[in-house]
């Protein structure tokens, strides 16, 4: 597994979909990744596109929505909207 | 019939002196103005992800369901029956107003109603996607995302038909269109027969 230690953590506690993915959370940092990353943690990727100089992905996962952004620069999760 | 014959009837056909007849209701009017500075908010103020976006969105499709209503209940100019979709009536029309024909519609004229059924389902359609891309089953599905932003980008062309008809109306019948939709009267010039 490419990030063993998120999936552990969220293998132990296994809250709501927002705050699974914590900001600081490192996901990669480029789309691909960020894509492989979240389909490894279980979430639907509908889309992944560039905002802002970020990038956003649009997951889903038990029924929940959320928007995920990560800072290309550091491959961490600046913001989780949901 | 009564009403076909001339004078009878003054606000239908007949030749009359310059006057002023009622023609929008106030339930036209208001959802008319409030439709555009809905559209308006969404297009430019609103951010497009956050919650007032979508509450000026649902108040839009609210306005625009109750006219489709009122379309049906509604005084007689407000009625489908009055304009219904006829795009060989709006091509006649064309061809009337080239030939320098002046007659005043009361209510909307067979161009105009084809734009008013136009604008309608462009909103529907906007409002319609815009509610998909809220709900899982949609949530970041492109084609979604995309249909919303070409139908808000027709709007877009059909706001500048709308007003550029309205302009070319307003001048070639004397009619004081943007007024009428103020005040609810229009203003029949001397002379100017209507239908």
């Amino acid at each position: 597994m490419k990030f063993p230690f998120i999936a552990a953590a969220l293998l132990v506690a296994a809250p709501a979909l927002a705050a699974d993915l914590a900001p600081e959370m490192e996901l990669g940092k480029t789309e691909d990744a960020v894509r492989s990353a979240l389909t490894e943690l279980g979430y639907d990727v509908r889309k992944i596109e560039e905002e802002d100089g970020e990038i956003e992905a649009y997951v889903v996962k038990d029924g929940e929505m959320a928007e995920v952004y990560v800072d290309p620069a550091t491959g961490k999760v600046s913001k989780v909207k949901g | 019939m009564m009403s076909d014959m001339p004078g009878l009837n003054l606000a239908e056909g007949g030749r009359d002196s310059a006057r002023l007849v009622r023609v929008w209701d106030p339930l036209v009017r208001v959802i008319h103005w409030f439709v555009l500075v809905g559209v308006l908010l969404n297009a430019v103020v609103t951010d497009p992800e956050g919650d007032l976006h979508e509450i000026v969105g649902y108040a839009i499709l609210g306005l625009v369901m109750l006219r489709l209503v009122w379309g049906f209940l509604g005084v007689q100019t407000a009625r489908f029956t009055a304009f219904p979709p006829n795009p060989r009536a709006a091509l006649a029309h064309a061809g009337e107003i080239l030939r320098g024909d002046r007659t005043v519609h009361l209510s909307h004229n067979p161009l105009g109603a084809l734009m008013a059924y136009n604008i309608w389902a462009t909103l529907i359609v906007i409002c319609i996607t815009g509610i998909m891309m809220g709900t899982v089953r949609f949530f970041g599905v492109e084609w979604v995302e995309e249909l919303h932003e070409l139908a808000f980008n027709w709007l877009m062309v059909s706001v500048v038909l709308h007003v550029g008809g309205v302009v070319l109306d307003q001048r070639r019948t004397g009619v004081a269109l943007v007024k009428a939709m103020i005040t609810g009267s229009k203003n029949i010039p001397d002379g100017i027969s209507t239908k």
